[in-house]
């Protein structure tokens, strides 16, 4: 394993560690189409904008 | 040019028959062909057919069409952005790299409201890099501060737009790369709402991070882009239903808008010369807007790092042909970054995507309980020196393409709607550049914010000698 390789492998182990940690509290009913729903349902309403 | 033309004058100055279409078109074509040498905007000057398209609006008019607002403006598209006839190498050095048989809807949209397509401009390769380097087409050199990077990766875009080659442009934003080069050259550039604008017929990096958006020279040209190219598109899988907004809503001021300034994370490790001109922007901000008040946001770290995940393994999994057959073809830093996607877990990229869901949720509801828009840097720094941009291994030059583009990238992962507009400059004369940040589908609000901070300021009417 080169150099690069090597900080492309500690990279990723970071990045995995980062979201290990941070998705340990998730809610069991979370899902990625959470976050169009997010944006809907954050919007003003029409007459406001 | 003569005059410092915007789309909005220059279109009242062809209605009114002062100058037509087709003589603004070899203006600007002429000014290319004089100063682009220095500048590496432009992949791709297609004269014939502009000269072709500029000879049928000039016709229009003199017909008694009452044309729309930009009908006869002159504009350039980012390569990746399918124009029929035209290449579309993405900035890498194959020709035809995106091929698709689909127009690039916001180019369609706006070549159906008369405007005429000067050519594709340069960008980072495969929109992977936020300071608009370019081995294989030139480095996009800041037409604002000549020796200093344009910003990326809508490098061209930015400074085709700066340079007074184009009266605006489209570029797209994964991680900033409009609002980067936006801030950069000293123009407006807006990301808006995630599914507000298609990118159908638009070369993907990422698609749960990508958006295409205008770049102009003012705010209010920026508005009449968005109202031609936001609104749903049945092409595109992601595309909102709600409809484009009217770019004569932002004229009604910023009175009654609140704003709050992050204290946290948004704040932190910015150049002298950055909270100088942040400082500034606020005093600005207060008189015109209706409250400025300081919050804490939520920290954006986690969906900064899940957008990374995501970034990493959809970028890799889009462009895995050409990481597997010419990655030599590749920047070494694009090929560094695109191969780390190949290494991470199915596991952790959907974790990133259902984090991105509750962060999204988080910050919407906290912040914009107590505020309508957030005022923030678009940049930590104003636009390095090239030799500064490149130095070291491609390790160090990842984590200073990190650090560039830290205040740009939340908003990407959040999906809101993030408007980069000057605000002054440097001691040295390089751009400095403020965000305006607002709920999910309310550009207007953003817009109207942007449009009273330059009609008290002038920030976008005055600059540095231009190239």
């Amino acid at each position: 394993m080169d150099a690069t390789e090597r900080q492309r492998a500690a990279a990723v182990a970071d990045l995995a560690a980062v979201i290990e940690r941070a998705s340990a509290d998730l809610a069991l009913a979370e899902e990625p189409s959470g976050f169009v729903l997010a944006l809907e349902m954050g919007a003003p309403p029409p007459a406001s904008r | 040019m003569s005059d410092r033309w915007t789309i909005a004058t220059l279109g009242a100055a062809m209605a009114a028959g002062r100058i037509s279409p087709l003589e603004i078109t070899r203006e600007l074509l002429t000014r290319v062909g004089r100063l682009d040498g220095r500048v590496h905007s432009f992949i791709t000057l297609d004269e014939e057919r502009a000269l072709q398209a500029a000879r049928a609006r000039t016709e229009e008019l003199a017909g008694g069409r009452r044309p729309g607002p930009l009908h006869g403006i002159p504009l350039a598209y980012k390569d990746l952005c399918r124009i029929p006839g035209l290449p579309t190498s993405c900035g890498t050095r194959t020709r035809d790299y995106f091929v698709t048989d689909v127009e690039c809807t916001a180019v369609r949209r706006l070549r159906e409201a008369g405007a005429v397509t000067l050519g594709s401009l340069n960008m980072s390769e495969l929109a992977l890099g936020p300071f608009g380097d370019n081995a294989h087409h030139g480095d996009v050199d800041n037409p604002r501060r000549p020796g200093h990077c344009a910003g990326g990766s809508s490098s061209g875009s930015a400074a085709a737009v700066a340079a007074g080659f184009a009266l605006g442009a489209v570029g797209s934003d994964t991680g900033g790369s409009i609002r980067l080069p936006a801030a950069c050259c000293g123009v407006v550039g807006l990301k808006p709402t995630y599914g507000y604008v298609s990118r159908a017929g638009a070369m993907p990096l990422s698609w749960s991070l990508d958006h295409l958006g205008p770049l102009a020279g003012t705010v209010g040209d920026v508005a009449l882009l968005l109202e031609a190219i936001a609104g749903h598109d049945p092409r595109d899988g992601t595309s909102s239903r709600r409809p484009a907004p009217r770019a004569n809503a932002i004229e009604s001021g910023a009175a009654g808008l609140r704003v709050g300034v992050p204290e946290n994370y948004f704040v932190d490790g910015l150049a002298p010369e950055v909270e100088a001109g942040l400082a500034e922007a606020i005093r600005v901000v207060e008189r015109v807007a209706a409250g400025v008040k300081t919050i804490r946001v939520p920290d954006p770290t986690t969906i900064v790092d899940a957008s990374q995940v995501l970034v990493a393994c959809e970028s890799a999994t889009i462009h895995a042909r050409v990481l597997r057959e010419r990655p030599h073809e590749l920047q070494p830093v694009v090929r560094g970054r695109l191969e780390v996607g190949l290494h991470i877990s199915a596991h952790d990229y959907l974790q990133a995507a259902r984090l991105r869901a509750g962060a999204a949720r988080a910050f919407i509801q906290e912040v914009f309980a107590e505020v309508d828009l957030l005022v923030a840097p678009t940049i930590p720094e104003p636009a390095l020196a090239w030799a500064v941009a490149k130095a070291g291994s491609a390790d160090d030059v990842i984590q200073r393409m990190r650090r560039f583009s830290r205040l740009t990238r939340p908003f990407n992962g959040l999906g809101l709607p993030a408007l980069s507009l000057p605000c002054g400059t440097s001691p040295d004369g390089r751009p400095l550049a403020l965000q305006i940040v607002g709920r999910p589908f309310d550009e207007v609000s953003v817009l109207r914010l942007g449009r009273a901070c330059e009609r008290e300021t002038g920030w976008t009417e005055s600059g540095p000698p231009i190239v």
